[in-house]
């Protein structure tokens, strides 16, 4: 009997684990020897180890009298508000419009004609309606993170096998049943990909947001040392966007590889 | 109990494009399988064998005429007879145990009960240590008898089967038409059984029914004499062989006689 087995457990680290640390030491040796044999301006381009000191102080004085932590809690706090809101919100409409023709043709004209536009185009009105205060950005963020899971949503109740749903009819399920053991299930490999996709872009608008409009937050930080030509806390700013997006982004990819583990390879 | 009567079906779909005409995919189909019976419908692809099948089901309904099981006409879907599709219909996201309970388990049977009728048929259908595993991990044979197994546990009257065998390999194939006449044997379900290769239908039919090109009709009828058990060794004698040829005969005159007569229509499968 064919049975596919998986490839023995190998101790260590695998290859691919292997060749992406040595890129990144060498982008951090590039980095230091490019600084050091150039001789380049740290307004310019700041070396690691310049960095290094400054990461230190960010992390025993804070920035702009409040700690380093603050910061990104704050850029955390609203992404994530609005990430799960618009990800609460947008699975049930998704699924509807999946379902019934109606639902779909009715909200279409509404979210095709949002789709295209990008969220920070409506940074100022947010501005003008709800102030600079929290509701706004959250607002946005919620948004745009519905945006993406209700299309997706959308097109994993589309795409169930017209197979599957003959079998649970043959086998006697109420319509309910249908849907919640037989349709929901199958649509949860398209609404993952909704949620991967409006948790990158919720974490690329708040920082954003912030850039226009806040008293903290890693955008803000951005922002605000890029005026006082702070250019080793703009870099450190950035790179730790980067990380927090690739660490999101681990979690949901662990949570899907757990819950939709029978999808294979 | 199982009997299924078919009379006098017709099914027409309409064109899917403006200009198109409708296609008529079966034209006043009827025949009769006993309770118990095993009944193999052979035809040409794109005759309505399918399309009979999905009437029987209750996916569709016939444009004229009536399907009754049991006495019951056909109205809608149900439990008291299982499709077993071609291409193996499991849910991926369940193990082979849990597809296998799914359909007791949703109809309100107890989770023991359920837990031990899986069991039954996964022993029934050489299963047992695959319970755990999930439908990606299993071979196409595999997939094909955790289909079956699902089948059975409704205690169906009546099993409708769509080309089951067809996407098999050779051996794999011969395996499990051996299998099913085995689950006959003690299940004694009614099978309906489509298939386009001769041999599989002479091999497990005890009557079978030629279907002309579409529109698909009831070209002839063909009762097959062999007793039940049977094993393959009967596929060597002159009977067998004399059956095999008089059925292939008979699709071929279809196939030659009538290949003027447009495309296959989109609803049905091969």
């Amino acid at each position: 009997m064919a049975v596919v087995t998986r490839p023995l457990a190998r101790s260590g680290m695998s290859r691919e684990a292997v060749v992406s640390t040595v890129t990144v030491v060498a982008v951090i040796i590039a980095w230091i020897v490019v600084t050091t044999a150039f001789r380049i301006s740290p307004l310019i381009l700041p070396s690691p180890k310049a960095m290094g000191s400054e990461l230190e102080t960010l992390l025993s004085v804070g920035y702009a009298g409040k700690p380093l932590y603050v910061h990104v809690a704050m850029s955390l706090f609203r992404s994530l508000t609005g990430l799960v809101a618009g990800i609460a919100l947008a699975i049930p409409i998704g699924l509807a419009m999946g379902y019934n023709r109606t639902v779909n043709a009715a909200l279409v004209p509404i979210f095709g004609f949002f789709r295209p536009i990008p969220p920070i185009a409506f940074i100022p009105l947010m501005i003008l309606w709800f102030g600079i205060g929290e509701l706004g950005k959250i607002l946005l963020i919620f948004a745009a993170s519905f945006n993406y899971t209700v299309l997706n949503s959308a097109a994993g109740m589309r795409s169930v096998p017209e197979q599957l749903i003959r079998k649970g009819r043959n086998l006697g399920l109420t319509r309910g049943q249908l849907f919640t053991s037989v349709m929901l299930p199958a649509a949860m490999p398209h609404i993952f990909t909704g949620i991967k996709t409006s948790t990158a872009v919720s974490w690329a608008i708040v920082v954003a947001a912030e850039l226009i409009a806040a008293q903290e937050g890693l955008g803000f930080i951005i922002q605000d040392a890029g005026t006082f030509f702070r250019i080793s806390d703009v870099f450190i700013g950035i790179i730790i966007i980067g990380l927090i997006g690739v660490s999101l982004e681990l979690v949901i990819s662990l949570i899907e590889r757990r819950t939709l583990h029978w999808q294979g390879k | 109990m199982g009997k299924i009567v078919v009379r006098d079906v017709s099914r027409t779909f309409a064109s899917s494009s403006r200009h198109g005409s409708d296609v008529q995919a079966l034209d006043q189909v009827s025949l009769e399988i006993a309770d118990q019976e095993i009944v193999c419908l052979v035809g040409p692809s794109g005759c309505g064998k399918s399309t009979l099948l999905n009437i029987l089901a209750g996916f569709d309904a016939p444009t004229m005429g009536d399907v009754r099981i049991g006495d019951i006409e056909v109205r809608s879907a149900g439990p008291d007879r299982i499709v077993v599709f071609q291409t193996p219909a499991l849910f991926p996201w369940m193990t082979v145990r849990d597809n296998i309970a799914f359909g007791p388990r949703k109809r309100g049977v107890s989770a023991r009960q359920c837990s031990e009728d899986a069991a039954h048929y996964m022993h029934a259908m050489g299963l047992d240590d695959f319970s755990s595993h999930y439908p990606y991990q299993l071979s196409g044979g595999m997939r094909q008898r955790v289909q079956i197994a699902s089948a059975l546990v409704n205690r169906p009257d009546v099993l409708l089967m769509d080309e089951p065998f067809v996407a098999l390999d050779f051996q794999t194939r011969l395996g499990m038409q051996e299998l099913l006449l085995q689950i006959w044997e003690e299940f004694h379900p009614t099978i309906f059984f489509i298939t386009h290769d001769v041999e599989e239908a002479v091999f497990l039919a005890d009557r079978l029914y030629v279907m002309t090109q579409r529109p698909g009709r009831v070209k002839e009828e063909i009762a097959v004499p062999f007793p039940k058990p049977r094993t393959f060794d009967i596929v060597t004698t002159p009977t067998f062989v004399a059956l095999k040829e008089r059925v292939f005969h008979l699709i071929r005159e279809e196939l030659t006689t009538s290949n003027s007569r447009g495309s296959i229509p989109g609803r049905t499968r091969s």
